[in-house]
């Protein structure tokens, strides 16, 4: 991340204290708020306004509490914008996940609980304002409990499940081998081995990675 | 058939074989035994043996169609009494037996008369009937005594043995009491064809058809009767044998009188038996009004069988309008004055509630006034019929307040559920996160101060704080997923299936929602049945598909376990069974033992029917 100026950030939460709590976090995380609003809309009337690099909303917020930050994620992606989503949920939920990943590349989802934790939170803004994609690790943690007839997974050995899960989630190559502490050399090889096993095609786009491994372990 | 019934239809038949052989030997007896210048004519003396064969004919049918026993006895009693006058030249000899026979000599006609009487019913009614019975058998009583005390052997046309009962020579006390015992018995024969003839005239339409032949029949008696005892009481030795029993002719005149008296007298039990029968023919109609009541038929169809019972075309029925307070017949056309009864020859009959409440009115011809039981009849079925339908559309009514009632306790327990997830949610679990947020701040402000002991405490219950948030978020989505709130079926089952041990192969139809309470429904019915599945069916694998058929959204969730399930067993299926009532769906089970477990069920989407129009159908 280039940080010649800090990442424009607009907060959308319709808890107050949840909202104000989080601007705290990422501002301590070198990040501006310049945005903080408790509706959807009032989210996708900042983004409309320009000079935002990322937004961070709720899932559900008010009218309805069902999928109002969904909404508005497809709303704003379909206003042509691509700046980074990152959606936070009480729930993890698979289903939903790949919802929010099917909306395009520069996209996250969280559990909010996650805001404990800064480090987490804030590496996922920088991620998805530069495009990438995140993905808790909780559901892809339940993605790959689920027990599935004829499961490809159980083809995967140890190492390549570890780096399928992060995969799962969001992390590059690079991310992966920083975080198994291997090589990317290795990693590289990993990853090929788990395309081919999978019968997914290698992407060179790391988001439409992200989202074939989510599809792949949802549908299995 | 029961051997009661067996028993009592083998008595009856030897009764009446054993009363009909009698009849025949005294018949044939006393034919052979009457020397041959006195032998009325073969073709007289055949009709003579016929009448009793009638009777005993009728007494069988009688005792059929029953329900009394009492005419088929009289019937009975007759045939044993028609003792033919020619049967003194058989017994004439035995001075001990013929001058009881000659007492009991016109039995057969006191019970001829009482057979009359006790029609229809079976039994004798009114005090009127029960006087004339009883001078009847007073008149019978004291002319046996009279004769057996009394009688000499000149009373007979044979040469009879000298009476041995006899206790003095009295001509005239004989005489005048034979006399005066035909002259009560021609009374008698008069007023009880009077009394009919005035029950004939007044019974309805129906019953005079059939039943005038019975005071025919006794008219063409009574009057034979009459004339005969005219001729006896004139000239009682020429006579004798004529009014006596009319069985020895001496004149033409006797002769026809004769025959017409023998055929009037074999039509009295045909007449009998005719009347009572459709007497009985009419109440199988009325119990095929009661019949047509129970089925429920319309109201037109209803007026028409009445037509039909009554045998009255010109009946109307027409029903209280509650709504309008009035009277409309069937098709709705009300009731005018006209109908009311200015027009002659017609009565009205009310029909009310046990509780006073109009039910209808019937116009029917005034004869049929007279036929009150039948009317009863006919208006005890209208008020079932009226009840019946009240009563079922007070239970319809009721049903469908408790139907809608479980519905709106179901919908509230699905609202409160939800309510109670969207409270944790903006709640509990918002604050909880909150206090997660600030702990973390405040750890790191302690580590930034170097206080890593306090730091590590704050970090210690983070975790604790995050594993609560984590069993909060279970709990919350247990009660209500909110993934079915946001996403439907087409998200919720898939994650549902995912949850289940086993392999689950999830296929849901379309993208679009469905009413929320059929959603929550579906989801629930889909997660216990998975439950089940995960619990006890052994299954490797489970299939789940939801699609909208024909206005009904139907689940399927089905395994390939080892079966042997049932909706009867287990609380698991009847609380699937419970929610599926309460939206007015359908559930089946098919679980062969050994061959899986198929759980189909169907819930209508009725009014919501546009939803299906979402699932792209």
């Amino acid at each position: 991340m280039n940080d010649a100026r800090p990442l424009r950030v607009a907060v959308a939460d319709d808890a107050l204290l949840l909202r104000e709590g989080i601007a705290k976090v990422l501002e301590g995380g070198g990040i501006e708020v310049v945005a903080s609003v408790g509706t959807g809309d009032e989210l996708v009337e900042a983004v409309r306004g320009g000079g935002i690099d990322a937004a961070v909303l709720d899932i559900r917020m008010p009218p309805t509490h069902r999928d109002e930050g969904v909404r508005a994620l497809e709303t704003i992606r379909a206003s042509g914008s691509t700046i980074g989503v990152l959606l936070l949920s009480m729930y993890a939920t698979p289903e939903y996940a790949l919802r929010v990943m099917q909306a395009g590349s520069g996209t996250g989802y969280l559990l909010k609980e996650r805001v404990s934790e800064p480090e987490t939170l804030v590496r996922a803004i920088e991620t998805v304002a530069s495009g990438g994609s995140v993905v808790d690790p909780e559901v892809v943690e339940q993605l790959v409990k689920r027990t599935r007839a004829d499961d490809p997974i159980s083809r995967l050995t140890e190492r390549e499940r570890s780096v399928l899960e992060l995969m799962a989630q969001g992390y590059s190559n690079g991310g992966i081998a920083q975080t198994l502490f291997l090589g990317l050399k290795t990693v590289e090889t990993h990853v090929r081995s788990i395309l081919q096993k999978l019968d997914l095609e290698e992407s060179p786009e790391h988001h439409r990675r992200v989202l074939a491994v989510l599809t792949l372990l949802g549908e299995r | 058939m029961a051997p009661g019934r067996k028993g009592r239809i083998i008595r009856r038949t030897i009764t009446i074989a054993l009363a009909v052989a009698l009849s025949l030997a005294m018949e044939i007896s006393g034919f052979l035994a009457t020397p041959a210048d006195e032998r009325p004519e073969v073709s007289y003396t055949t009709l003579h043996a016929l009448v009793p064969l009638v009777f005993a004919a009728c007494a069988g049918v009688a005792w059929h169609i029953g329900p009394a026993r009492t005419p088929a006895r009289l019937m009975i009693a007759f045939v044993v009494t028609w003792i033919p006058q020619s049967f003194y030249y058989v017994i004439g000899g035995w001075q001990w037996v013929w001058p009881v026979l000659r007492g009991v000599d016109l039995a057969w006609a006191v019970v001829a008369g009482i057979l009359v009487l006790v029609y229809p019913k079976g039994r004798l009614s009114g005090r009127f009937d029960l006087w004339i019975a009883g001078i009847a058998i007073v008149s019978f009583v004291v002319n046996l005594l009279v004769v057996v005390l009394f009688a000499g052997p000149d009373v007979n046309p044979c040469g009879c043995a000298p009476n041995g009962y006899q206790l003095a020579e009295a001509p005239l006390l004989f005489a005048v009491t034979d006399i005066a015992y035909r002259i009560i018995g021609v009374g008698l024969a008069l007023v009880i064809a009077g009394r009919l003839l005035v029950r004939w005239v007044r019974a309805s339409v129906p019953a005079r058809t059939v039943a005038f032949l019975m005071p025919v029949a006794l008219f063409a008696w009574a009057t034979t009767l009459a004339a005969q005892a005219v001729a006896y009481a004139v000239s009682p030795a020429s006579a004798t044998t004529a009014a006596s029993a009319p069985d020895t002719v001496a004149t033409d005149t006797a002769m026809v009188l004769g025959t017409f008296s023998l055929i009037a007298i074999a039509s009295i039990p045909v007449s009998f038996d005719a009347g009572v029968s459709h007497a009985r023919n009419m109440r199988a109609r009325v119990a095929d009004l009661m019949r047509i009541t129970r089925e429920g038929a319309d109201r037109g169809l209803w007026a028409e069988s009445l037509a039909r019972t009554l045998r009255d075309a010109s009946v109307r029925v027409f029903w209280w309008d509650e709504t309008r307070g009035r009277y409309a017949d069937a098709a709705g056309d009300p009731i005018s004055d006209e109908d009311l009864g200015s027009r002659a020859g017609h009565s009205i009959l009310p029909v009310a509630s046990p509780l006073g409440a109009p039910i209808a009115l019937i116009r029917h011809d005034r004869v049929l006034t007279d036929n009150m039981r039948l009317l009863d009849g006919v208006s005890s079925a209208l008020r079932l019929s009226v009840d019946n339908g009240r009563l079922r559309s007070e239970i319809e009514r009721t049903l469908e307040q408790v139907r809608q009632s479980r519905q709106r306790i179901v919908e509230a327990g699905v609202e409160a559920r939800r309510r109670i997830e969207r409270d944790l949610h903006d709640g509990a679990q918002q604050h909880l996160v909150s206090l997660g947020m600030q702990l973390r701040l405040s750890a790191n402000a302690a580590k930034a101060i170097g206080d890593a002991d306090l730091a590590a405490d704050l970090e210690r219950t983070i975790v604790t704080l995050n594993q609560a948030l984590r069993e909060l978020r279970e709990l919350a989505h247990g009660i209500h997923p909110s993934l079915l709130s946001s996403g439907g079926l087409a998200l919720a089952v898939p994650e549902l299936a995912g949850r289940c041990p086993v392999p689950v192969e999830v296929e849901v139809q379309g993208e679009g929602r469905l009413p929320e309470l059929i959603e929550s429904t579906a989801y629930f019915v889909i997660a216990e049945s998975l439950a089940n599945v995960a619990k006890h069916s052994w299954a490797t694998r489970a299939w789940v598909r939801a699609h909208v058929v024909d206005g009904d959204l139907v689940l399927e969730v089905r395994d390939n376990g080892v079966g042997g399930a049932s909706i009867d067993a287990g609380t698991g299926m009847l609380g699937i069974g419970d929610r599926i009532d309460a939206v007015g769906g359908t559930l089946s089970v098919e679980s062969p033992a050994g061959a899986g477990t198929t759980l189909t069920v169907r819930i209508p989407l009725g009014e919501a029917k546009w939803a299906a129009a979402e699932w792209g159908l």
